[in-house]
């Protein structure tokens, strides 16, 4: 591929430990992240795709959670081994990320203004005066009429998609190469969310810039993202560019997930559904985790885990149906290897 | 989808106001209120679903909960069988509860930490004299098979329960007194794909097999489609469309649904739309804008528009719409 | 704003009221009579009956009370029983003294609260922490007169660091305010500590870190901030049990104050000026409290637009 490799995760682990036990959040996951992609990285609610992403800038809240395995490589250095002064100097430079929600995320006593200058003040090192003209600038380009009025004003003077475009602003002031938008548009109503994702490719556009969306929800991945990774107890099932997934979703949860979706144009009679639960992070089963909702499981599914396996040129998927040894009924009526 | 053949609704809202007062903050300043739902009218028939969908601050959760006087409402009425819900004295709204019920957004939230399961239904069961005391313990156990949970779940607590469980507790609760009617108020909006496809399921089946009917409150437009025979759209505390499910998705006619059909992300490629992005932010509840409340933000907005209130007018027999230009539109 | 200003305005007028009528009638519940204590030892039965009917002592009870307001709305706060000097000016006097100690405890509280709060809650569960909060619980429990008494018997008796009394130094201060704000001290590094650590978890820091901004920055610009609000609060109403204590510390290190003028007041049943000075008292209470309600409305006004 004539794409370069901005961001590389290999094998990134990041457990917590309480008097529980240990929660295995984040359990071998690995992808990369080419120049100017947009990759989307999807699950339901405790499948690991936030402590990834908070991972990817050590954020993880240190005493019960701790990344104890992998690289980050950013352009060949790994994130994982710098010392705090590097660290602090690639957050909010090399490196952005932006929230679920705007309300908590900005800091209610400072204005808006100020939260976006302080981020170029440090990391180019503008005067007082350039770097606030300059974040009045980024909040002219996110969109928001009279910047220099808004630049002054605290975040509770704003609306939620107002919010968000400041956190946004403050994301991309010193141009990252790769932004880390992690649930940005969940909290919001879905036309306010059409806008914000509307600013976020534009920007893209303008700046270059790679991106790392992480949601829940399929649809908006299905219309932003170029490559998609889907997570399922703290692990990565399967990998594959959005059309290809959409169109043809090799592992069965993926699968599963893609038919629960209640259709806005067809009408269904009944919904399909993923029986079962997820399991606990803190009781991973020994097998595939996927096993025990799995319609194709056998017993080689229970006893052993599969691995991340390439099935085609930039198709990856985690299921011993697309392995050798598979015996049993599969998902599509031909193998694709 | 089976509608009961009644000729009567089952309920009647009409013209139903919540205005809030709020706190005079200047001494001598205007006093400022939010007309969180104003002027909503419509009827629900035995055995259907009728959904309501807008997005944050167009009212709807406030209307469900105003139709339960869970707040007291400004104007209206609320017509339950025929009786107003609104001038009942609390020993009359009382009795009136079992038949209308509610099913509320966080599973987290809406359960009492300190009581078992048990200890809930018995008390729901108990307030409203439904069910004597020697049938309670055979009722509770039906719940629970109803909602498809296991009987040996009514010792524990809310704690120990997974969000879509504790969301079939919620529905065992409303069901407990056998109401004819339910509110869903974002019922399924805090639960993951996979359990809301379950929950919403569940739903349907108990709508079949309890002849229930509903009204369900969401924003969550695919999950209205599957669940609604007929929908209403509100936007800043009015109506601004209500038709029969098809007519709604195949012609919307406001240029707000419009907007929010497009703003939705499809999966499927053939039925994305040409997205429509409105300018602008929803206007203050504090200050509304005049004439037609989406004027600031429609692209189709005239002299009119500012002007007028646009009336909730019919377009077919099943489709009205409140927009001065709704054929022009189309 | 202007409305509660108005309405919390308007609040004197009961609390005058309440507090002199209050006085009054515990004055007269205690046992002793003035008379008989400022005619002395071995004084006549004719001087001390001459003496009640002097001072006004047998008029009755109510009379007594309403020309005591009729003379208060007119600026008059009366005559002290012992040198029939004016009440106005025995407090003018010493007023400033009680506001210069009450000033440094207040410094003491918060500077050293401030300290502590900020330290324990940046490495919290540490030696450091633990031991921090096991001071402030000493600083909260042990009794003021008894922590003024300790620390003149160390600093003062057995050091000679420190005068032992009185107020003319400014060594003077030392020992007073310290006794003073200590209790106070100890919690505003409690509730400092524990706004910190509430703070410290909120989303907005996780976005300062992840914008890269330097340790110190995040706490002291982004995180104190927001953390202080309610220990202005707590600050407020520590004035509160600051006046309080100003009765006793003062008494203990023998400085002129208010505080001190009201206790040895009581002990002469000089009616006039405890009512005086316990009615100034009440008012100074009012305004402190007044004054961080309104700091308090303006910084939540973020909060409640959220």
């Amino acid at each position: 591929m004539k794409q370069e490799t901005v961001l590389e995760v290999k094998n990134l682990q990041t457990y917590f430990y309480s008097s529980e036990g240990v929660a295995k959040a984040v359990d071998g996951v690995s992808f990369t992240l080419q120049k100017g992609e947009t990759l989307g990285i999807v699950g339901e609610s405790g499948c690991g795709k936030s402590m990834t992403s908070l991972s990817l800038l050590r954020l993880v809240p240190s005493p019960p959670g701790k990344i104890i395995n992998g690289e980050i490589l950013l352009n060949n250095t790994d994130i994982l081994k710098l010392s705090d002064e590097e660290l602090r100097k690639i957050r909010g430079n090399k490196i952005s990320m932006i929230f679920q929600e705007p309300m908590t995320s900005l800091n209610p006593v400072l204005s808006v203004g100020e939260q976006i200058a302080e981020s170029i003040r440090l990391h180019q090192g503008l005067s007082r005066k350039e770097a606030w003209q300059k974040a009045v600038d980024m909040i002219r380009l996110v969109g928001i009429p009279a910047p220099e009025k808004r630049a002054k004003q605290e975040p509770y003077q704003l609306s939620g998609g107002m919010r968000q475009r400041i956190m946004i602003a403050m994301a991309l002031a010193c141009t990252p190469d790769v932004l880390i938008a992690d649930e940005p548009t969940t909290a919001l109503d879905v036309t306010i969310q059409a806008q914000i994702i509307d600013i976020i490719q534009n920007l893209q556009k303008q700046l270059g810039m790679s991106i790392i969306f992480i949601t829940h929800d399929l649809g908006v991945v299905a219309e932003i993202c170029d490559k998609i990774a889907v997570m399922y107890a703290g692990q990565v099932v399967e990998e594959g560019t959005t059309e290809s997934l959409f169109e043809k979703p090799l592992h069965p949860y993926t699968n599963g997930l893609i038919q629960s979706l209640p259709k806005l144009y067809e009408d269904q009679e009944e919904l399909s559904t993923i029986h079962g639960t997820v399991p606990s992070p803190y009781n991973y089963p020994i097998g595939c985790r996927y096993a025990e909702r799995c319609p194709f499981a056998t017993d080689l599914c229970r006893e052993q885990q599969p691995e991340l396996l390439t099935v085609e040129q930039g198709k990856k998927v985690r299921c011993w149906m697309y392995s050798n040894e598979w015996q049993g009924e599969t998902l599509m009526k031909e193998l694709t290897v | 989808m089976t509608t009961a053949q009644h000729t009567q609704p089952l309920l009647q809202v009409n013209d139903l106001k919540q205005h809030f007062f709020l706190k005079k903050e200047k001494l001598f300043g205007p006093q400022q209120v939010v007309k969180a739902v104003d002027g909503v009218s419509f009827d629900i028939m035995p055995g259907e679903t009728l959904s309501i969908v807008g997005e944050s601050g167009c009212g709807k959760s406030t209307t469900g909960r105003s139709i339960l006087r869970l707040d007291e409402p400004t104007a209206g009425e609320v017509l339950l069988f025929g009786k107003n819900l609104v001038n009942m004295n609390k020993k009359e709204l009382r009795a009136a509860r079992k038949d209308i019920q509610i099913i509320f957004q966080d599973p987290y939230a809406s359960l009492n930490p300190r009581r078992t399961i048990r200890k809930m239904l018995t008390e729901a069961m108990s307030i409203q004299k439904i069910v004597p005391p020697e049938h309670q313990e055979a009722r509770m156990i039906e719940l629970m098979s109803l909602v498809g949970l296991r009987p040996e779940y009514l010792e524990r607590y809310p704690h120990e329960f997974s969000g879509g469980q504790r969301q079939r507790i919620g529905i065992a609760r409303a069901l407990a007194v056998n109401p004819k009617i339910i509110i869903c108020d974002e019922s399924v909006s805090a639960l993951d794909v996979s359990i809301q496809a379950q929950i919403l399921n569940l739903l349907k089946q108990l709508q079949r097999d309890l002849d229930l009917t509903f009204l369900f409150i969401s924003h969550d437009l695919s999950v209205v489609r599957h669940i609604s025979d007929r929908i209403m759209v509100m936007y800043l505390g009015k109506v601004v469309e209500i038709a029969d499910k098809h007519s709604l998705f195949t012609q919307p006619h406001h240029p707000y649904t419009k907007a929010l059909f497009s703003s939705i992300p499809v999966i499927d490629k053939q039925y994305r739309k040409e997205r429509i992005i409105l300018k602008g932010d929803l206007p203050s509840p504090l200050s509304p804008p005049t004439g037609c409340s989406f004027h600031t933000r429609c692209p189709f907005a005239t002299d009119k528009c500012k002007a007028e209130v646009p009336a909730l007018r019919a377009i077919t027999a099943t489709h009205k719409v409140a927009c001065h230009f709704a054929e022009n539109l189309v | 704003m202007t409305l509660f200003i108005l309405k919390r305005l308007a609040q004197i007028i009961p609390v005058t009221l309440g507090v002199t009528l209050v006085v009054f009638l515990i004055m007269q519940m205690i046992p002793g009579d003035p008379a008989i204590i400022l005619a002395g030892e071995g004084a006549s039965q004719e001087t001390v009956a001459e003496l009640r009917e002097n001072l006004g002592l047998n008029k009755p009870l109510a009379v007594q009370y309403t020309d005591y307001i009729k003379n208060l709305l007119q600026g008059d706060m009366g005559n002290s029983l012992k040198n029939n000097q004016p009440v106005f000016e025995e407090i003018t006097s010493r007023l400033p003294i009680t506001i210069e100690l009450a000033f440094y405890s207040i410094l003491i509280t918060i500077v050293l609260g401030l300290i502590a709060g900020i330290i324990s809650a940046i490495r919290p569960y540490s030696l450091m922490d633990v031991g921090l909060m096991v001071v402030a619980l000493l600083g909260i429990s042990l009794p003021s007169f008894w922590l003024g008494i300790l620390l003149m018997y160390v600093f003062s008796v057995q050091l000679h660091w420190l005068p032992v009394a009185g107020w003319d130094s400014a060594k003077h201060i030392i020992l007073p305010a310290v006794t003073l704000g200590a209790g106070g001290a100890a919690i505003v590094a409690r509730m400092t500590r524990s706004s910190m650590l509430e703070v410290v978890n909120q989303d907005y820091i996780r976005t300062a870190k992840a914008k890269g901004l330097k340790g110190y920055i995040i706490i002291l610009k982004h995180a104190l901030r927001n953390a202080l609000i309610p220990v202005i609060t707590v600050v407020g109403l520590q004035f509160g049990s600051l006046l309080g204590g100003t009765v006793l510390v003062e008494s203990v290190f023998a400085v002129n104050g208010l505080g001190r003028m009201i206790v040895d007041a009581i002990r002469t049943r000089d009616i006039p000026v405890v009512q005086g000075g316990v009615l100034v008292a009440s008012l100074i209470f009012v305004f402190i409290n007044l004054f961080v309600d309104i700091l308090y409305r303006f910084f939540n006004k973020r909060m409640d637009l959220n």
